[in-house]
């Protein structure tokens, strides 16, 4: 027998063995080919839009390199482990570690490019779809057509050409630092000491606890006004990631075995054998994974924080462009007013017009507000007035002012009281009124809000006075917000052109807006991002999936001699197979809990910077991430399975 | 009556065209109370035969009773329940848990039974009291002898109170002293609980310590020692002269 049918009966063999690492290779050349197929796309020139949405793709292109090689050299480590003692065989024979070194590369040479080309092919098929999600979410209107793209295979075929070749690197260090014997005894070397758990242990273990609650803590704080000016919030928010991060490190070295052997110490021995099975696993194992653990876990956090800002962003594009234009159009000045309203009566589109008289007061709110912004005087606050006669609902006595309207930021930063007493402030005169409460909905447009101020109702009496004793200093240019809503929501995306064509926005973007361009643009930029954090997030997702569950096939091999004893001792498969399940519900379930634990807190922490909705886009998020991990926990139990059924 | 009841068991490994038969019609029976030693050389299908007794491994033909029962016919599943409440096993190798204390790995087949806990506490105690072991009840398996695994060993066997416990070379790894007092607690255990104990071992000395000796030889019986009112001593002379004529390999001229 030679060496080529010797390389090639190995590889025979060995496929069954190596499914796993063929299933990472073809999945992560499937992903890069296709974002970087993406990247190249010139059709994507419209979703990119920007400058930055290009640099976005390509730095996002570098971190998922990152991110597969690491994947793809950390699955290399476990399956040479595995064949530590075939190698070692090949020594022992007399065959030089050079010649074994040649046999391994070559085996992997095939097995890495043959993957390689499924890979590419999965890609490109991949990319297509991918540029349909991406079209879609980024609100572009254009039919998907994808062309095979050279500079991105050429590219693909380098990148992972490199990493082959640092796969090679890692293989020959590997075989070079084994003796005969060391290469026989690896897999008994890598078994955990059993040790009692030490003062020293349980001190950590409190610390992590410790740590991550006050992080929990300091985040829910962040944007209370606690910590002052912009240091103070940049340490608080040091402090909170650093806590946490640390804290989870410590949490999984020493407090999952300190709470484990609690719950031992008070079963005083009598355990039942699914506990066996689970908590003295779990009690011995999940510390040595400390590190890999915290590290999923995260960058898990982090992948779920982003995505769930990003998709409220998104999600509350319409939301958001609602509170900017009321109606469907926002205009200021009667000349272009009706300007536009002639377009849409020559094209036939019915609309119905909204006119409010809208001027700006100085306000004394320091009554009702708490909270002290440098940039927002509560003594001295310039308000856009209507009167209540410009709403429909709303009636208020001459002595009493509604706020209305009132940003996702701005209700989170300053507190308002319920009801109290403010002044106006004109020109002359001071007025005093009754603050009565604040609604949601916004009435006119950005333009008058200042971006999110809210609105102040008063009665209609009032309105004239202070009309006549207005301060012309913090007036605006126009007093008349005009607001034009289409009948027949159909013909929206036609009055928008009709709009665009009038070239209204080119002097002053928010004199003129139209909501359908806000929520579109916020989609369009929004959407970008929560694609590129999106693939990335389930690129990591799936590749540290893979991780643990190599590390649980690991383990489950490892524990068979366990499997045998009990079974031996009568245990049904149905008893392991039960404490296999709950071991990998904590295996699986514990780093996936800290992550969304942690991904919430971080979300909850600033959420309403990014939009207006908060548990709709989160839950969708953590919960497609709970699924997609869940898939992996039930692959572990099923590899388990095939191990205790063989076990006897 | 006997808690044990094994006729004409065959048991043959290999296919049809290369066919190994490892035992070739054993009867044996086993009564209640009895400490029973199996002997034979390397390759006489000792072991073989407790796996198939102890129903780890099937026997290719002939019935195995336990307690009435019949294990043959019996699917792996209730195999396993029968296992797991009638019958306790001693290894060679220990087979403790390493990740369990002393306490849990005796306890342990006691999780299944309904007993409450007290009862259970009080069985622990006296069992690893008499086996000297109540001090190393919270060490983990690592931390203590191979004499004090193998009594934990035996603990966990005897723990449940099971119909017959099914020893495999408990001695091997033991040095003698070590060796002598777990046969000396074996045996104590047998007098005082009227424990049913079948033990496979090649150690002269250890089945010295035994009612009754089976000899086996190429997979079938030889012969029978009972130790009657013997000494010990006496008695290990007979198994020694039996293993001399049993021993060696056969003149083929």
């Amino acid at each position: 027998m030679n060496i080529n049918v010797l390389i090639f009966r190995n590889l025979k063999k060995n496929l069954k063995n190596y499914y796993l690492y063929v299933f990472a290779l073809v999945f992560s050349v499937a992903l890069y080919f296709s974002f970087v197929t993406l990247q190249y796309d010139p059709a994507l020139d419209v979703a990119k839009g920007t400058i930055k949405g290009g640099a976005a793709m390509r730095s996002a292109s570098i971190l998922l390199v990152a991110i597969v090689a690491v994947f793809l050299l950390y699955a290399n480590t476990i399956f040479i482990k595995r064949r530590s003692k075939e190698i070692g065989l090949f020594q022992l024979i007399g065959m030089t570690k050079s010649k074994i070194f040649r046999i391994l590369s070559i085996e992997n040479l095939i097995l890495y490019f043959s993957s390689m080309a499924v890979g590419i092919f999965v890609g490109f098929t991949l990319s297509k779809l991918a540029l349909m999600i991406l079209f879609k979410i980024t609100a572009v209107d254009t039919a998907a057509t994808l062309q095979f793209s050279t500079e991105a295979f050429i590219q693909t075929l380098a990148v992972f050409a490199v990493i082959y070749l640092m796969i090679l690197a890692m293989n020959y260090l590997f075989i070079r630092k084994q003796s005969i014997l060391s290469l026989f005894n690896l897999t008994a070397s890598t078994e955990n000491k059993v040790k009692k758990t030490s003062k020293f242990e349980i001190v950590i273990g409190i610390a992590g606890l410790v740590l991550i609650g006050s992080g929990y803590y300091v985040s829910s704080k962040l944007f209370d006004g606690d910590f002052g000016g912009m240091d103070g919030l940049f340490i608080a928010m040091a402090y909170t990631l650093g806590s946490v991060i640390i804290g989870t490190y410590l949490f999984y070295k020493g407090s999952v075995s300190f709470i484990a052997n609690l719950i031992r110490k008070k079963k005083n021995g009598h355990l039942a054998v699914h506990e066996v099975l689970s908590l003295s696993s779990i009690q011995f194992r999940l510390k040595s994974n400390a590190m890999l653990l915290t590290i999923i876990t995260s960058v898990s956090a982090l992948a779920i924080g982003l995505l769930s800002l990003s998709y409220i962003s998104y999600y509350s594009a319409e939301k958001v462009a609602r509170d900017y234009v009321p109606e469907d159009f926002a205009l200021t000045d009667t000349t272009t007013a009706d300007q536009f309203k002639q377009s849409l009566e020559a094209e036939a589109i019915d609309y119905k017009e909204t006119r409010i008289d809208v001027i700006q007061v100085k306000f004394d709110v320091s009554d009702i507000m708490d909270t002290e912004l440098a940039d927002l005087p509560a003594d001295d606050m310039e308000l856009p007035v209507i009167s209540e006669r410009s709403v429909d609902d709303i009636d208020v006595s001459a002595e009493e002012t509604l706020f209305t309207g009132i940003s996702s930021v701005l209700e989170k930063i300053i507190t308002i009281k319920d009801s109290g007493n403010i002044k106006m402030l004109g020109k002359t005169e001071v007025i005093p009124q009754k603050y009565i409460g604040m609604e949601k909905e916004f009435v006119v447009s950005s333009y008058f809000t200042n971006g999110g101020l809210p609105i102040a109702v008063v009665d209609e009496s009032i309105f004239e006075i202070l009309k006549q004793d207005l301060d012309p200093e913090v007036q605006k240019k126009s007093v008349l917000y005009i607001g034009i809503s289409i009948v027949d929501k159909d013909k929206l995306e036609q009055a928008n052109e009709l709009f665009t064509n009038m070239q209204l926005q080119e002097s002053n973007p928010y004199l003129n807006e139209s909501r359908l361009d806000i929520s579109n643009n916020q989609k369009n930029g929004m959407g970008l991002i929560m694609f590129i954090v999106g693939f990335l997030g389930l690129t990591f997702l799936i590749t540290s999936g893979c991780i643990l569950y190599f590390k649980q096939m690991g383990e489950s091999d490892e524990e068979k001699p366990t499997y045998t004893i009990l079974r031996k001792l009568g245990f049904t498969q149905a008893d392991l197979l039960k404490g296999i399940r709950l071991k990998q519900l904590f295996n699986f379930g514990i780093p996936l809990i800290v992550g969304l634990a942690h991904s919430y807190f971080a979300v909850q922490s600033g959420w309403f910077l990014f939009g207006t909705e908060l548990w709709a886009p989160m839950f969708i998020v953590m919960g497609i991430y709970a699924v997609l991990y869940s898939i992996f926990g039930l692959l572990s139990i099923l590899y388990s399975k095939k191990v205790i059924k063989q076990a006897l | 009556m006997n808690i044990l009841e094994a006729t004409k068991i065959r048991k043959s490994y290999g296919n049809k065209v290369n066919r190994q038969e490892v035992l070739k019609g054993i009867d044996i029976s086993i009564g209640k109370g009895e400490f029973v030693s199996i002997m034979g050389a390397s390759g006489s299908g000792k072991t073989t035969l407790l796996n198939v007794l102890s129903t780890i491994d099937h026997a290719s033909e002939g019935s195995i009773q336990i307690e009435g029962n019949e294990m043959t016919r019996m699917k792996e599943k209730q195999l396993a329940e029968f296992r797991k409440i009638h019958l306790g096993f001693i290894f060679q190798e220990y087979n403790l848990l390493d990740t369990l204390t002393v306490k849990e790995n005796i306890l342990l087949p006691l999780s299944i039974t309904k007993l409450p806990k007290k009862k259970a506490e009080d069985k622990f105690t006296a069992l690893a009291r008499g086996l000297g072991i109540l001090e190393i009840a919270h060490k983990y398996p690592n931390e203590i002898s191979g004499g004090q695994k193998q009594r934990t060993s035996a603990a966990r066997a005897f723990i449940h109170e099971p119909s017959i416990i099914f020893a495999d070379e408990p001695t091997g790894a033991l040095d003698s002293k070590s060796a002598s007092d777990l046969l000396n607690k074996l045996s104590e255990l047998n007098r005082e609980r009227q424990s049913t104990i079948a033990m496979v071992t090649h150690d002269p000395t250890a089945a010295s310590f035994c009612s009754r000796v089976i000899f086996i030889k190429d997979g079938q019986v030889y012969t029978q020692l009972h130790k009657g009112d013997q000494s010990r001593k006496t008695f290990f002379d007979d198994i020694i002269k039996t293993q001399g004529v049993l021993g060696g390999v056969q003149n083929e001229h």
